[in-house]
């Protein structure tokens, strides 16, 4: 970890209004202990006002817009959504793994390393260096993607890819140790040591998978970030890793931001979920809020599109009409075209994320607020009215 | 009425024989990709076939779509007995169609809807004035309106759903009485992914046609179908007509399937048992299943057990239930037998 830069009192915001990824070197960098903006505690991450955009100029097409989330120590992040809702572009923009056109046009992420005599070190990721990039990659933050066939050097045998990563941050380690390292992990992940000598073409896809999660942890990060882990495999071996995970974390006790468009899946694992549609971020809630009550009328329909396995078998509408095309976004509150319960003002006005009073949750639909910008709680009701009308679903909370 | 069996497939089979790597002289080895597998599909009927990746069900379909060569095996289609063995017939295509899993792969990018839609038509004799009529109807029936408009675009121009959905029509425009759907929402958006098996459902119920939904997802399978039929290693080890498979699974795998679905409903819900790690699960002796049944007897390591019937209409390839009668006909039968009710 570079440490010459510590203690800077500089406050990173960019001056430039366009951060491109690719072209850091003058980037300040920034790892202070941000004394104006307070102190982080258990919070590991911290991203505000985070915006991507694919492309330049006029032909820009904004991927995330303005998004705001936060993670505990230990705990886990869902972000929902369906393909094209910049849920992974924010990871990917978050970690500084973004590629050209993707450019991050506003934001802070702040990440916590933790607290050492002068204070706590926190860093912010936008402005951090290439350098500094390089000694957080793997050894505090990791990620584990979608595709482990893609994501696995499919030339190179297993064994010698937890090598090149134990040889790359860990210097001290012999060959030896590395080598007992890499079947440690293995290990963890509850597979074979004879699987260092496999290449990834010679493995299944959970065991791919395995092989990921066990690289992700090799260094012992702080936080894991996990970019659909389990989406092209079968249930059993989904169920298998995702326990195998769980597990895991309970022993390393890293943070965890979990991202799959399957919002079922997430409810039973995620300590917080966050909604995203069109880019921004729709509502955000503990796992069982969410399911138990959703308030946005998209989170709603996501919950409605998963057929329940008891039960009546009761029609099911889901979401009408098909998720929006980002360079060409509707006006108002993007989800309006497909909304069951949408107003005349929903197609004019944007509605803000607030904080419903008195909860931790908050959510971005005109439903939820009164006339004076108050939140007012309405109630959307669940599956077993899904053929009643859009006005016999909605009740308002008398708190 | 009449229970009108469009399709019939009886003791299906396919082997395929793989090199094993690293042995001299190219040992082959063969994987038995489908065994044995029975069917009706019936006009007005969804059966939905359930099963992991590698577990034969898209063999199956190709099988029945007569893509995939049978080893072994008849099908009788609309009570016509079929060489299998021959080429498959223009006549068979016009009433057996197959919708993909993934429909961007499954349209020619460089040519508009109308060309992808207008050319099965054209191949099945569809004059070249009626053509563009029958597109348009093809779209309306599969709600893509208005399909003047569809024609037009080009596979990157829709969505997915969009999409699937005319994968559908591009299927139904030739009037199949047969629909094999491999897998048909697994690629699309979860908020459309219902939008899609509405749209098969409704075709099932107002136009009478037989579907064969196959599918890894059992939550959808139950949402749909009239019958399910679960695969394990390319065999049948549960169906049922109804979902009483889903309600009450009596096999083992079944219950594993159940218990891995996420559940939100549920939060006090532990864990299951994953059983052993997938890794060379399948036996080659005795019930395939049985390196992973947390119910394993030594029976099962050395016999193969055959379809027990569990209930009504449900039949489960599993030595637990030995005590039971043994399925005779191991097609779902169209005339309800009088069953025991199962005991775990």
């Amino acid at each position: 970890m570079t440490t010459e830069s510590l203690g800077v009192g500089d406050v990173v915001k960019s001056g430039s209004p366009m951060i491109r990824p690719t072209n850091l070197t003058s980037s300040r960098v920034v790892a202070s202990t941000i004394p104006d903006e307070g102190a982080m505690g258990e919070r590991i991450l911290d991203v505000r006002d985070f915006s991507v955009d694919y492309g330049w100029g006029e032909s820009a097409v904004r991927a995330v817009d303005g998004v705001d989330v936060h993670l505990d120590r230990s705990m886990v992040l869902g972000i929902a959504g369906e393909s094209g809702s910049g849920k992974s572009t924010l990871v990917y923009a978050i970690t500084r793994l973004l590629r050209a056109p993707g450019v991050i046009t506003s934001g802070v992420a702040r990440f916590n390393l933790g607290s050492s005599d002068d204070g706590e070190r926190v860093i912010d990721l936008v402005t951090a260096s290439e350098r500094e990039l390089r000694s957080l990659r793997w050894s505090s933050i990791s990620i584990v993607l979608q595709s482990a066939l893609s994501a696995l050097n499919p030339v190179v045998r297993v064994g010698a890819q937890f090598e090149q990563v134990l040889r790359a941050h860990r210097r001290d380690m012999s060959k030896v140790q590395r080598r007992a390292r890499a079947a440690e992990l293995l290990g963890l992940v509850d597979l074979d040591e004879d699987r260092l000598d496999r290449y990834p073409h010679e493995l299944s896809g959970g065991q791919r998978q395995r092989i990921m999660i066990a690289l992700a942890l090799a260094l012992d990060p702080q936080l894991v970030i996990m970019d659909e882990p389990t989406t092209a495999l079968d249930v059993v071996t989904q169920r298998e890793i995702i326990s195998e995970l769980f597990e895991l974390r309970s022993r390393f006790g890293f943070a965890m931001i979990f991202i799959t468009h399957d919002l079922s899946l997430l409810t039973e694992l995620a300590d917080e979920i966050v909604v995203m549609y069109a880019g921004a971020l729709v509502e955000r809630a503990t796992a069982r809020e969410l399911y138990e009550a959703p308030r946005h009328p998209y989170t709603l329909g996501l919950l409605d599109s998963f057929p329940p396995m008891h039960g009546e078998r009761t029609e099911l509408t889901g979401i009408p009409g098909s998720p929006p095309d980002l360079a060409h976004l509707p006006t108002g509150c993007s989800f309006h075209p497909r909304c069951p319960f949408a107003m005349a003002r929903c197609a004019i006005e944007t509605p803000p994320l607030i904080e419903i009073e008195g909860t931790r949750r908050s959510v971005a639909c005109w439903l939820q607020v009164g006339d004076a910008g108050v939140s007012v709680p309405v109630e959307l009701s669940r599956v077993s009215t899904s053929n009643a009308s859009p006005a016999e679903r909605v009740t308002e909370v008398s708190s | 009425m009449t229970t009108s069996v469009q399709l019939a497939a009886r003791h299906l089979t396919r082997h395929f024989s793989v090199r094993t790597p690293g042995r001299l002289f190219n040992a082959k080895r063969v994987v038995r990709a489908v065994d044995d597998i029975s069917l009706d599909l019936v006009a007005g009927d969804v059966v939905a076939v359930v099963g992991e990746s590698g577990s034969g069900k898209s063999v199956l379909a190709r099988m029945l779509a007569r893509i995939v060569t049978p080893t072994s095996g008849d099908l009788v289609l609309q009570g016509t007995p079929i060489a299998i063995k021959s080429k498959r017939t223009l006549d068979y295509a016009s009433q057996v169609q197959l919708v993909l899993q993934d429909p961007f792969a499954s349209m020619n990018p460089v040519h508009r809807m109308s060309h992808n839609l207008l050319r099965p038509l054209l191949i099945h004799g569809a004059s070249k004035s009626d053509a563009p009529a029958m597109a348009e109807a093809a779209l309306r029936r599969v709600s893509l309106e208005p399909p003047s408009r569809f024609l037009e675009s080009y596979p990157h121009e829709l969505s997915g759903g969009q999409l699937q959905r005319v994968s559908i029509a591009r299927a139904l425009c030739i009037q199949p009485k047969v629909l094999l759907a491999d897998e048909p929402i697994s690629m699309l958006d979860v908020s459309v992914r219902l939008g899609v098996l509405n749209l098969l459902r409704g075709l099932c119920d107002n136009e009478r046609l037989a579907i064969l939904y196959i599918t890894h997802d059992i939550a959808s399978a139950r949402y749909i179908a009239d019958s399910v039929i679960v695969m394990y290693a390319g065999q049948v080890v549960e169906q049922s007509r109804g979902t009483s498979l889903v309600d009450e699974p009596t096999h083992p795998y079944t219950q594993l399937l159940i218990a891995s679905v996420p559940d939100p409903s549920d939060p006090t819900r532990d864990t299951p048992p994953t059983g052993e790690r997938a890794q060379a699960a399948i036996a080659d002796q005795g019930c395939r299943f049985s390196p992973r049944c947390p119910h394993v007897m030594d029976r099962c390591r050395v016999e193969e057990p055959p379809a027990f019937i569990v209930g009504e209409d449900h039949s489960s390839k599993c030595w637990l239930y030995a005590d039971h009668e043994t399925a005779v006909e191991v097609a779902l039968p169209t005339r309800r037998k009088e069953g025991e009710t199962a005991t775990t």
